[in-house]
């Protein structure tokens, strides 16, 4: 087994596929209103077969974590965003015009990336018998050494969106930490996580202050592992905040601020 | 009848499919072929790196360029167009009047106008820039500047009105 292969990243598990894709979601903050608008989104019906629809396909879902988030962020200025979910024109020209010094960095496509130049890089060293740790911490480790570098204290808010599901623990707990040393005191995480492991992949984008497009896409990673409402407590320990809305499709929104 | 051609936009060509609506309105000026067989230059390119060419330090120029092969160091064409092809591999700032991007590239781009990622364009860098068109599928890691200036009052008035945060800006190019 490769070392892809192992977090389901070869070839044999591609996949394309699409989570509940007839239910975008409507949300319902813990403990406050249900909201009863927002759904339909503009996502065609697939006819005459039962499969995923394509990648690339589009449905909205209310965010009322976005929503927590834009009145956080109300009067704070020129702040700065870390976006982790890729480029998406529509998150950035909303953060932007809404004054924010925007960053992305696909966390996802990166760590994809370093896992295939690990394995590479274990099939040389493997050649002239040397050694290379491959144990999860050592690993993330190795990763955030070469990847997402940015000085501390930088961002006043990350956008995680629903990256952690896809990362092995390790990978996840480090990441955590990384945003949190990259935050300023203040800052924000908004961050998703699925209440069942989802069957494919999908990204998000910005419609308005209180709606997200989700959309399809190929899978980069497969989802590793759902996370109990404590474990994400713990994950997020360091962080003085925690919010979380709950919504009907699957998903679990939570705003951190440190 | 002769020149069709000049009537179509400059850098009609250049524009992703799904990019912003200020962008997408050129496709439905007449006379615009997407799956046109046309080499993916602008109109106005006269000068051409290709797959087998290979560049290391400073190209600087007031003509546009289309780069298809490796380049590293610097590009500096200050008013006129760089395109990337989809072969190209800039590892270099660039600085330009616009930039597009169908390749890979490492290092600042500064388009004075605009730039543009295409869906299989693939930036690692700071991009500064009046407009910014990005394609769905491009892949950028860096931070972005736009020279947009924000209307402090204006977003105050938005935001007094709403205070929930939830006013909605027009969407735009950035």
């Amino acid at each position: 087994m490769t070392l892809l292969n192992k977090f389901g990243i070869g070839p044999a598990s591609g996949g394309r596929g699409v989570t509940q894709p007839g239910k975008p979601g409507g949300h319902e903050a813990v403990g406050s209103k249900t909201q009863s608008h927002g759904h339909g989104g503009n996502m065609p019906a697939a006819v005459g077969t039962t499969r995923a629809p394509a990648v690339g396909v589009e449905s909205t879902r209310v965010s009322n974590g976005l929503k927590e988030l834009m009145w956080n962020l109300d009067g704070l200025g020129r702040g700065t965003l870390l976006d982790m979910g890729g480029a998406w024109q529509a998150t950035l020209s909303f953060f932007i015009e809404k004054g924010f010094r925007v960053t992305t960095d696909d966390l996802l496509r990166t760590w994809k990336q370093f896992l295939e130049n690990e394995e590479k890089e274990y099939r040389e060293r493997s050649k002239s018998d040397q050694s290379l740790d491959l144990s999860p911490a050592v690993r993330a480790n190795r990763f955030f050494e070469s990847n997402i570098q940015y000085p501390m204290s930088s961002f006043d808010v990350v956008l995680l969106w629903d990256l952690l599901d896809y990362l092995d623990p390790a990978m996840a707990t480090r990441t955590v930490a990384a945003i949190t040393d990259l935050l300023r005191p203040g800052g924000i995480v908004f961050t998703m996580f699925h209440s069942k492991k989802p069957e494919g992949f999908q990204r998000y984008r910005v419609a308005d202050a209180g709606t997200l497009q989700v959309i399809s896409a190929n899978v980069i990673c497969p989802a590793q592992r759902v996370y109990q409402n404590r474990e994400i407590q713990d994950l997020f320990g360091r962080y003085r905040t925690a919010k979380s809305f709950i919504a009907r499709d699957q998903l679990r929104e939570n705003l951190f601020i440190k | 009848m002769w020149k069709k051609e000049d009537s179509k936009p400059q850098g009609v060509a250049e524009t992703p499919s799904s990019v912003a609506p200020a962008l997408q309105s050129h496709r439905d000026t007449p006379g615009f072929s997407p799956a046109s067989s046309q080499p993916p230059t602008s109109s106005r390119a006269t000068a051409c790196i290709s797959q087998g060419i290979k560049i290391k330090g400073e190209i600087t120029g007031s003509e546009d360029l289309f780069i298809d092969g490796p380049v590293e160091g610097k590009l500096n064409l200050g008013s006129s167009s760089v395109t990337v092809g989809p072969n190209g591999t800039v590892k270099a700032d660039i600085t330009a009047r616009e930039v597009v991007v169908r390749g890979r590239v490492e290092g600042k781009i500064a388009g004075k106008e605009r730039v543009q990622l295409w869906n299989t364009g693939q930036v690692s860098g700071e991009i500064s820039t009046q407009r910014l068109a990005i394609e769905d599928g491009a892949v950028l890691r860096g931070k972005v500047e736009t020279g947009r200036p924000v209307d402090k009052s204006e977003d105050r008035a938005v935001s007094a009105g709403k205070p929930n945060g939830a006013s909605v800006p027009a969407a735009t190019t950035i």
